[in-house]
């Protein structure tokens, strides 16, 4: 109540005293006038001049020039989401593409190893073929250089055989006189020379 | 309280402007002291447990912020009523 | 009264300190200073508004992006919730506006915030009455606005005889005041204050006694330091005047919180 009355109280000495101020400033250009107004109760003309202002820039800004900042700023969070959006997606593309690289290189690289393999077993099999070839001509050719020593032994001991029955036949002839048969000689000196061997 | 006597006695006593003007500057004076107690142990309140709350939870500290400046506001707003009173006492 | 005869020295009544003669006729440095934070405010925004938004924001563009992000994220989200944004152009305007009256009382040479003398506060504090009022009247009706407001639901029926007056004149008289009152007291305080400590800190630097000169360091720095102080109490008390508009708007739309 105090302060209602004491502001209505001064309201009234200040609407005067602004008139005082304004009547002498129309007067003279110079050094301030008067007492100065009350430091509580409000000055018309600021008054005036505060709300035009405020009221001015408040219907400039909420009809004009905040929504369109505001809709520069959802713009570009809406492309900038955009730009993710794409991003995204071209490194699932990118990523898809190195799967599939990879997959054809794996694809690659298990047929060169199947084809290296085969050549490997082909090879082997040749190597195992030459092998078999080779050994079984040296096994001809020994069995033929048996068969020849064989043959020449038998033809040496044929010999020998031959020469140990005239040797024995001439031997007997000179120490008994009478030529003894030749078929047992010969008979009896390969039982020797045999029993001698085994 | 002596002072406080004698300052309303004297403001009881003016009767000229000068004698008028020093009472009232005195009351001024005591007025915003008297004023300036209760929001400023309330003020210190506020803080205090708004600090607390900020470290217990620190997640909660932008809500605690806005209502700790809401309440500070309104406590504030008494200490400020009583500065204006004062020079209400010296010119009006 | 010693410093008084000591330095010669008398500090002047406050309703000194507010006179300013007019520019023109019916306009004071006040009145300049409220056009001009209009002005600053309007090409702030133009200026970022001509820019083009795809690009990364630059200078004015920035600054107008913050403001509305910090109205938008500070003070909307955390009072009305998702469904209050439209409220951004009138509680921008409000911000700013405030913001910029408040800061020519730091800013040298100016040294006058535009909200010390009653007139803007008060043009303000009526303004935000008005709109949530007529908000509440709109989106209650007016009988079940006036209703909510006087008796406020969850409240013992016994108690409405102490509630519904202390409710009535809270909102509807100490609401306007106290915003008016806490925004024009704050900066008239610190106006006040920081024309003390230069005054002093110029009586002392030009006082006949040679050994009280050094002395005028000490406020000289208060003044540094409160000069400071200003600067985070312009941001503080526009702050404070805006959220305390969007917390009367909320209440006026959703009466349960």
């Amino acid at each position: 109540m105090l302060t209602a009355f004491v502001n209505i109280n001064s309201f009234s000495q200040v609407r005067v005293s602004f008139d005082a101020v304004s009547a002498e400033t129309g007067s003279e250009e110079g050094a301030p006038v008067g007492p100065g107004p009350n430091p509580i109760s409000p000055e018309m003309k600021e008054l005036v001049w505060g709300a035009g202002s405020f009221i001015v820039f408040l219907i400039l800004m909420r009809l004009f020039l905040v929504p369109k900042v505001r809709k520069g700023m959802a713009s570009r969070y809406e492309s900038i989401q955009a730009d993710h959006e794409y991003a995204s997606a071209t490194r699932d593309g990118a990523q898809a593409d190195v799967a599939r690289y990879e997959s054809a290189v794996a694809e690659i690289r298990s047929e060169a190893a199947r084809r290296l393999e085969a050549a490997r077993q082909t090879l082997d099999k040749e190597r195992t073929e030459k092998i078999a070839q080779v050994s079984a001509r040296i096994a001809e050719q020994r069995a033929q250089a048996e068969a020849e020593v064989a043959a020449s032994r038998a033809a040496a001991q044929s010999q020998i055989v031959s020469a140990v029955t005239a040797v024995t036949t001439r031997a007997t002839q000179i120490a008994v006189g009478v030529s003894p048969d030749s078929a047992v000689v010969s008979r009896s000196v390969q039982q020797a020379m045999e029993g001698k061997r085994s | 309280m002596e002072a406080l006597s004698k300052i309303v006695k004297a403001a009881a006593d003016a009767a000229t402007g000068d004698e008028k003007n020093i009472a009232a500057a005195g009351s001024a004076g005591f007025a915003y002291g008297l004023a300036a107690i209760g929001p400023g142990i309330g003020i210190g309140m506020i803080f205090g447990s708004a600090i607390e709350a900020m470290a217990r939870q620190p997640e909660a500290a932008g809500m605690v912020r806005t209502t700790m400046f809401l309440g500070v506001a309104f406590t504030e707003a008494l200490a400020l009523i009583g500065f204006v009173v004062v020079i209400l006492l010296k010119y009006a | 009264m010693i410093i008084n005869s000591i330095l010669s020295f008398e500090f002047p009544p406050i309703n000194e300190l507010l006179r300013w003669r007019d520019v023109v006729p019916g306009l004071n440095k006040v009145g300049l200073i409220a056009i001009a934070s209009a002005l600053i405010g309007t090409l702030i925004f133009l200026s970022a508004a001509r820019k083009d938004p795809k690009v990364a924001p630059k200078g004015t563009r920035n600054l107008a992006e913050v403001i509305v992000e910090f109205i938008e994220n500070n003070i909307i989200m955390q009072t009305m919730g998702r469904d209050g944004l439209g409220w951004t152009p009138f509680l921008l305007t409000l911000f700013l506006f405030v913001y910029l009256c408040n800061v020519p009382g730091i800013i040298p040479f100016i040294q006058m915030p535009a909200t010390a003398r009653m007139a803007i506060p008060m043009f303000l504090a009526v303004l935000v009455w008005v709109v949530f009022n007529a908000q509440g009247i709109r989106h209650q009706g007016p009988i079940g606005y006036f209703k909510n407001l006087m008796f406020p639901p969850g409240v013992p029926k016994a108690l409405y005889i102490l509630i519904t007056p202390i409710e009535l004149i809270s909102t509807l008289i100490i609401r306007p005041f106290s915003l008016a009152v806490r925004l024009f007291a704050n900066m008239l305080a610190g106006h006040l204050l920081l024309v003390i400590f230069a005054l002093l800190s110029e009586a002392l630097f030009q006082a006949r006694d040679r050994i009280l000169i050094p002395i005028g360091i000490f406020p000289f720095f208060m003044l540094v330091f409160l000069t400071g102080f200003e600067v985070l109490v312009a941001f503080l008390q526009a702050y404070i005047f805006t959220i305390l508009a969007a917390v009367y708007i909320a209440g006026a739309v959703h009466p349960e919180h």
